[in-house]
């Protein structure tokens, strides 16, 4: 079925460069990706022409591959005979200031879920309606779901990471490196232990 | 004497005075100097009829509401955060706090998605019991939602009688899996623990209890006219909402969509059983508009009764075998991504996991119901009374640890 969707949206947006990913051992989901420029056309078309509509935005989920990052939106078809749900991605390229168009007047659904990919992603949407952090406190620093993300030890003057509450040397799981383990070691020699 | 007339002479000079420069500077005398504003009314984060840390900030013109605007982030965990850190089996405990009246739910949908990618076969009697006990956990949340929309409303007593059925159920679930609400019971390829036949005797007798409890619900909330008239034609979410916002479950139902992924897409043992899907519109006789307050309350309300329905047929037929399947100690999915939906009590859970072949998901994503259901707060509320806002927020019964996660 999906092959069908691919075929359809090749012809109708030659610019949308549409691709289809397979999984890659078999299993899982299939996923559609398209440039993020054909956004709003290809979304105007699943919902109100194509043969499966549709009706429903489901979720965005934003994913940080390091390199770009990727925003995937959960279309479902709410049809009683034939359910059908899938995977529409778009790839951004630029990870500093990462834009696309907000789809919130395709699906009013997308309104809330933008708002919390841009708490967590960093990802704004643009002509967004109300365009904020969601879960996060309006003044928090940095997109906590970003691979690259490092919690602050203050927030408003408050110290709310603070190392010796992390018992850093009884938690062996966090030593990653040799010479950390080495080092804590030789504390416990000190100590006697 | 005399300088005491003098002095009483000087207060009532000063009183004069006063007098003239009130006069002068008094208000609303005159018709365009009158205003009016809205009244900003912040509901929250602590208020028992939000069913948890929810803040609705409502702009209210006397006494109706003109724009509802709702923050959430109160029970913010960043669960998805920390499952990209921890083993596919250490997320389980992290799934069960999102929706703490549905554990078992948000297991048994974690667990199917990581199976699905993993290819591991479930054995019959784990899956069985999968299906009972969610079953078991709809009945329960179902209970929790119906006890405190009477709260909400202003009648203490059917919470009393929920939470004594509910009870009996919880410590059933504290019998199989040593917890009362977060359980961590089903497992990848599995369940934790078997269940005993004097656990099924003790479920033949709470079903046919349950069952006599369910019609007095309906004599002493259903067929109350102060009920009635507080919940009748208030709040009406139509399908058309319900597609453009994402609504599922009894929100989508109450609408009267006949939609359910037990019927639509089967997991578990659904295509084997009997069970009727109950939307709004069924039963004319109780009253209301198809789509308000009373019918989304009513949907639930069916929903026990068929979830009764289902577990007496598990019960009977339940095989003995294994309980676990064979799953590798150090679980690897493969590489590549799944979405996959199950029919929670509130709504439809999705799980979005992207696996890159290590140990950890590299990503997971969550679908909340009651996330999507908050957001539709803003639409319906304009125009209803603060009264009827409350009544709006307990009928699409939302759970704030999944909202934030």
């Amino acid at each position: 079925m999906l092959d069908e969707l691919v075929q359809e949206l090749k012809s109708k947006f030659p610019n949308a460069q549409v691709q289809l990913h397979n999984p890659p051992e078999g299993v899982g989901s299939s996923s559609i990706e398209i440039t993020p420029q054909s956004l709003r056309e290809v979304c105007f078309y699943l919902r109100d022409q194509s043969p499966l509509k549709f009706q429903v935005l489901q979720v965005i989920s934003g994913i940080d591959y390091v390199d770009y990052l990727e925003v995937c939106y959960m279309l479902a078809n709410f049809d009683l005979n034939r359910s059908y749900e899938m995977i529409l991605k778009v790839k951004l390229s630029d990870r500093v200031n990462p834009s696309l168009d907000s789809v919130s007047d395709i699906w009013p659904a997308a309104n809330w879920q933008e708002r919390e990919c841009y708490d967590m992603l960093g990802v704004v949407f643009k002509n967004h309606p109300d365009f904020r952090r969601i879960l996060c406190p309006d003044d928090w620093e940095g997109f906590p779901l970003r691979k690259d993300y490092v919690a602050a030890k203050f927030y408003n003057g408050m110290q709310v990471y603070p190392d010796h509450k992390m018992n850093l040397e009884e938690r062996s799981y966090i030593i990653h490196s040799k010479s950390q383990a080495e080092e804590l070691q030789k504390k416990s020699l000190a100590k006697g232990l | 004497m005399i300088k005491e007339n003098d002095k009483q002479h000087e207060h009532l000079d000063h009183h004069h005075d006063e007098e003239e420069v009130m006069e002068d500077y008094e208000v609303g005398t005159k018709p365009e100097s009158l205003r009016s504003e809205l009244l900003t009314l912040n509901m929250g984060p602590q208020h028992p009829a939000t069913h948890g840390v929810l803040r609705i900030e409502i702009k209210t013109d006397s006494e109706i509401v003109a724009e509802a605007i709702p923050h959430i982030g109160y029970l913010h965990r960043c669960m998805e955060k920390h499952s990209e850190n921890l083993d596919y089996r250490g997320i389980i405990p992290f799934v069960d706090r999102m929706d703490y009246l549905a554990s078992i739910s948000m297991e048994v949908g974690y667990a199917l998605t990581v199976e699905k990618m993993l290819g591991t076969e479930v054995p019959a009697r784990a899956t069985f019991i999968r299906t009972l006990v969610s079953e078991l956990q709809r009945i329960a949340s179902h209970l929790v939602a119906f006890g405190t929309y009477a709260l909400d409303l202003g009648a203490f007593t059917p919470f009393l009688y929920a939470f004594d059925q509910r009870e009996k159920i919880l410590r059933f679930f504290e019998e199989i899996s040593g917890a009362r609400l977060l359980y961590n019971y089903v497992w990848i390829g599995g369940v934790w623990h078997d269940i005993t036949e004097g656990q099924i005797e003790f479920l033949r007798d709470f079903l046919d209890e349950f069952e006599k409890e369910l019609d007095e619900y309906h004599v002493l909330v259903t067929s109350n006219s102060i009920f009635k008239d507080r919940t009748k034609d208030v709040a009406i979410i139509d399908l058309k909402t319900c597609f453009e916002y994402g609504a599922t479950g009894p929100v989508l139902r109450g609408a009267g969509y006949r939609w359910d992924l037990r019927k639509i897409q089967p997991y578990l043992l659904y295509n084997q059983l009997e069970f009727d899907i109950p939307v709004g519109g069924d039963h004319p006789q109780v009253g209301g508009v198809v789509g308000d307050c009373l019918s989304r309350y009513y949907v639930r309300m069916c929903e026990m009764r068929e979830s009764v329905k289902i577990i007496r047929q598990l019960i009977e037929k339940i095989p003995a075998g294994p309980i676990m399947g064979k799953v590798p100690k150090i679980i690897k999915l493969p590489k590549g991504e799944i979405y996959m939906r199950t029919e929670c009590p509130r709504g439809e859970l999705g799980y979005h996991l992207v696996s890159d072949g290590g140990k950890e998901p590299y990503r997971l994503k969550v679908k909340s119901p009651c996330f999507t259901h908050v957001s539709i707060l803003p639409k319906i509320g304009p125009g209803l009374m603060i009264a009827d806002f409350v009544a709006a927020v307990g009928s699409i019964d939302i759970v704030l640890g999944e909202v934030d996660r």
